[in-house]
């Protein structure tokens, strides 16, 4: 009460002052009273609430779990909260994407996988202010469990995947809390290719989201981009099995480098080395030798290459088929080709919602493709290139800018993404490729092409043990270390052809992206062993 | 035998044969050798005799079928009046390979094309499935009998299915199909959600063209140089584009005013455009049976349906027709 002492003393001391500086003094001193009288209120209100906070078991922390006790509680996936559930009492499990505190009540975005709804905690008969408080305080990314009616809702709300209901929010119970700080933020992930610059928002660099990739995978995109991935993996052995292909298993340590020694990791074996599978072709090609007559298989694939582009790494997972054919290799082009288009149909038709996700953050062109997938000769491709002014030999190997410009080509007149580019010079393919049987400048090998990028490489094989050795000695190679390649095939080979895809490419290729990186779950490179 | 032998019932009679009539070979007289006597009838077995009177009977019947062959042909040429008739008599009886050369310059590919840089000179045809354009089937098939052509069929994304025939309507593949470079020309038919008919030829020097109109005027000097009189050149055009805006695209007064304008026509002489067949012809032809104009069409008109009916090239059109 000092300060009403002061005022006092000042009033008897300057008795002359003004009406106005009177009026002023006095309004102060309401003020002040108003104040404490204010603070009194809400100290009183405080300890009441904490004295009774009726709705103090609908919300809270509960003890981990640890499986104390087995709950026969039916739990509601997001993506199932349609209008027909409107009304229903639910119980959910998901994650808080945002949470937005506004006086009385709490909005909250929950999220499963790619599928997110609204929902509100709102003071009124369920719900106590202590509780929106403590919804409003749950860190981003933690998990909780949820009571609450699913209501309609006027207006669609936009920025959900569920458009048409809202949860309102009865019980809340925090099943595991993430850190309050996030490395990165989820809507930086998302946002899409460039718009963060122009807006100076933050977007999330390749190396933070795969230092961080368990919280990078959680973004929508990421979940589209590996569901469609695994749907690749799917329609490809559903085709194969289909075609009546048998899958096999290949070892991926072996003793000899099958292609060239350059790129190869080597690894300690007990006392001695071994490698790491480049590629399954040689176990491909005997069990084509132990009449399996079509095989695939599906596994991690090795090249030490230390190259740090786009479209390269180190291990990745390989699509093999081999099949034996009966009179000309275009069988096994044709059998190739129709699991590719078959590959695409079924994403086209079954992958629209992933697609359209991926689209969101990296807009690109659909992909187009033919059925039966186009064929050009590799002298075609040449007299293109040389209309368009490129200058290279016949015997040439594609450069990766020429192969990006035949692309471009081709696509401006057939308008296909996917082709198969045939006939390609011996002098550029590996030994085992069966050379044309017309003109020995040639060889019975084959490329096919995704958006102008090279997927699959592939040949009819020499399976004739003495032509073998004739083609392994022009090339300069060692005959004894592959002799036992050579010998698979004295002993009756019927022909045979094959080639190998990448799936991490097929999918960057399909989806449009421009890094192998994004297709690949935990990528390894020449810079990166972890996570 | 273990049957009852017969006596001849009728005894030999002499029989004088009209002399004002034709001698004719006896047609019984190739039946002697197929008969053995030697030949013992097994259990199930056919008579010897039965069986050579069945050879005859075939072998009869199998002249009278070529009979009706060699009628039709020449009724062909009767009905068709710009067709060669040494050339349709001589193929008639297998008229599949009948390659009755209807037009007589022969363009050059390397002058109307361009320069053979080693690639298949591939014209990429883009069509609706749900418009074939027929015309171009019809100039498909022409061009087929002038060059060695490698036609394909694909189906692109943008379309979920095809029928079948849309999918085998330029023929069966052909036996060399799997070597590109022995193939003077390509026709790739690709069916594809367009609006507008379109063709690609060269990406480089050469726009897309438009329109079935345009296509087939292109395709049609690979075949024939245009009349090089301007007046029957223009007249052509003109059909051409009758066939496509007013009887395919027009009203049914349209229709109605274009047929009547090519019952006049067709009464001044067999084809549309002067004395030859010609791609006026082509277009009209499938503008009219397209739009299902063809049976309430005046007497000039169907004869002249007739005649291009009678030419194998539109064969390949009937069949969508149906």
């Amino acid at each position: 009460m000092t300060k009403e002492e002061v005022n006092g003393a000042t009033e008897e001391e300057q008795h002359a002052q003004s009406k106005k500086a009177l009026k002023k003094q006095q309004k102060e001193a309401e003020k002040a009273a108003k104040k404490a009288e204010k603070q009194a209120k809400l100290a009183a209100e405080q300890q009441s609430a904490d004295e009774d906070d009726f709705a103090k078991d609908r919300y809270g922390l509960p003890a981990m779990v640890q499986s104390q006790e087995k709950l026969d509680r039916a739990l509601v996936r997001v993506q199932d909260l349609t209008p027909e559930k409107a009304d229903q009492l639910i119980w959910l499990r998901a994650r808080v994407h945002t949470s937005r505190a506004k006086g009385k009540q709490c909005f909250l975005v929950l999220r499963q996988q790619q599928f997110n709804v609204q929902a509100l905690v709102a003071v009124g008969d369920r719900a106590s202010k202590q509780m929106v408080k403590f919804a409003a305080n749950i860190t981003k990314e933690s998990i909780v469990d949820v009571e609450a009616v699913v209501r309609k809702v006027e207006q669609k709300i936009e920025s959900c995947s569920q458009q048409d209901v809202e949860l309102h929010i009865e019980r809340i119970f925090v099943i595991s809390q993430a850190e309050p700080r996030l490395p990165l933020q989820l809507e930086d992930a998302v946002r899409p290719d460039g718009e963060g610059e122009e807006e100076g928002r933050a977007t999330v660099n390749q190396d933070t989201r795969l230092d961080n990739r368990v919280i990078d995978l959680r973004t929508t995109t990421s979940q589209a981009i590996f569901r469609l991935q695994s749907g690749v993996c799917q329609l490809f052995r559903d085709t194969l099995t289909k075609k009546g292909f048998v899958e096999i298993q290949t070892p991926k340590i072996i003793s000899a480098a099958s292609e060239g020694g350059a790129n190869v990791f080597t690894v300690s074996y007990f006392k001695s080395s071994a490698y790491l599978a480049q590629s399954p072709q040689l176990y491909k090609q005997m069990c084509i030798c132990a009449d399996f007559d079509k095989v695939f298989c599906v596994g991690p694939v090795f090249r030490a290459e230390d190259s740090n582009t786009h479209r390269h790494l180190t291990e990745f997972v390989g699509l093999d088929i081999e099949m034996a054919f009966n009179y000309h290799y275009h069988e096994v082009i044709d059998s190739i080709t129709d699991t590719m288009v078959q590959i695409f149909k079924g994403l086209r038709d079954n992958f629209q919602t992933e697609i359209q996700t991926v689209n969101k953050q990296f807009p690109s062109e659909p992909f187009k493709f033919l059925e039966p997938t186009l064929r050009l000769e590799y002298t075609e491709a040449l007299a293109m290139l040389r209309e368009a002014g490129v200058e290279m030999g016949d015997e040439d190997d594609l450069s990766t800018p020429n192969e990006k410009l035949l692309g471009r080509l081709v696509k401006e007149k057939y308008d296909t993404d996917f082709y198969v580019l045939d006939k390609y010079p011996l002098a550029v393919r590996p030994f085992y490729t069966m050379p044309d049987p017309n003109n020995p400048k040639y060889s019975n090998s084959y490329d096919m092409f995704m958006r102008g990028e090279e997927i699959l490489s592939g040949a009819q094989r020499v399976h004739d043990a003495q032509l073998l050795t004739e083609r392994a000695l022009h090339h300069q190679i060692d005959l004894e270390k592959i002799k036992s390649y050579i010998d698979s095939f004295r002993y009756g080979a019927p022909p045979h052809g094959g080639g190998g895809i990448g799936l991490e490419r097929v999918c960057m290729l399909y989806l449009g992206l421009h890094n192998v990186r994004q297709t690949s779950m935990f990528p390894r490179d020449p810079k990166r062993l972890t996570p | 035998m273990s049957m009852y032998q017969v006596k001849t019932v009728c005894p030999e009679i002499k029989i004088d044969l009209p002399t004002c009539m034709y001698k004719l070979p006896n047609i019984h007289t190739r039946q002697e050798n197929s008969c053995s006597p030697d030949h013992a009838l097994q259990n199930g077995d056919v008579d010897p005799a039965v069986k050579a009177l069945e050879a005859r009977q075939d072998e009869i019947l199998r002249k009278l079928y070529e009979l009706k062959a060699a009628v039709e042909g020449l009724a062909k040429t009767v009905m068709t009046p710009d067709a060669d008739l040494d050339v349709t008599v001589g193929n008639t009886l297998s008229s599949q390979s009948s390659s009755c050369d209807i037009f007589k310059g022969s363009p050059n590919l390397d002058t109307l094309l361009g320069k053979d840089l080693g690639a298949l000179r591939d014209i990429v045809i883009n069509a609706n499935p749900a418009q074939p354009p027929l015309t171009l089937l019809v100039l498909h098939s022409l061009l087929c009998q002038r060059y060695r052509v490698l036609s394909t069929v694909h189906v692109h994304s943008s379309v979920s299915s095809v029928p079948p025939q849309l999918l085998s309507c330029l023929g069966p593949k052909h036996a060399d199909s799997y070597a590109r470079h022995m193939f003077q020309l390509g026709f790739t038919l690709i069916w594809k959600d367009v609006p507008k008919l379109e063709m690609k030829f060269s990406v480089r020097n050469m726009c897309p063209i438009e329109g079935e109109a345009n296509v087939a005027r292109f395709l049609f000097k690979l075949l024939a140089p245009y009349p090089s009189d301007p007046v029957l050149a223009t007249l052509v055009d003109g059909w051409v584009d009758t066939a496509f805006f007013q009887l395919a695209d027009g009203s049914t007064k349209e229709r109605a005013a274009v047929l009547r304008a090519l019952n006049s026509a067709l009464g001044r002489g067999p084809w549309l455009s002067g004395p030859e067949f010609s791609l006026a012809d082509i277009a009209c032809y499938c503008c009219v049976m397209q739009t299902g104009s063809a049976s309430s069409a005046a007497t000039n008109v169907q004869r002249w349906i007739k005649s291009c009916e009678n030419l194998v090239h539109f064969g390949p059109a009937k069949v969508l027709l149906k």
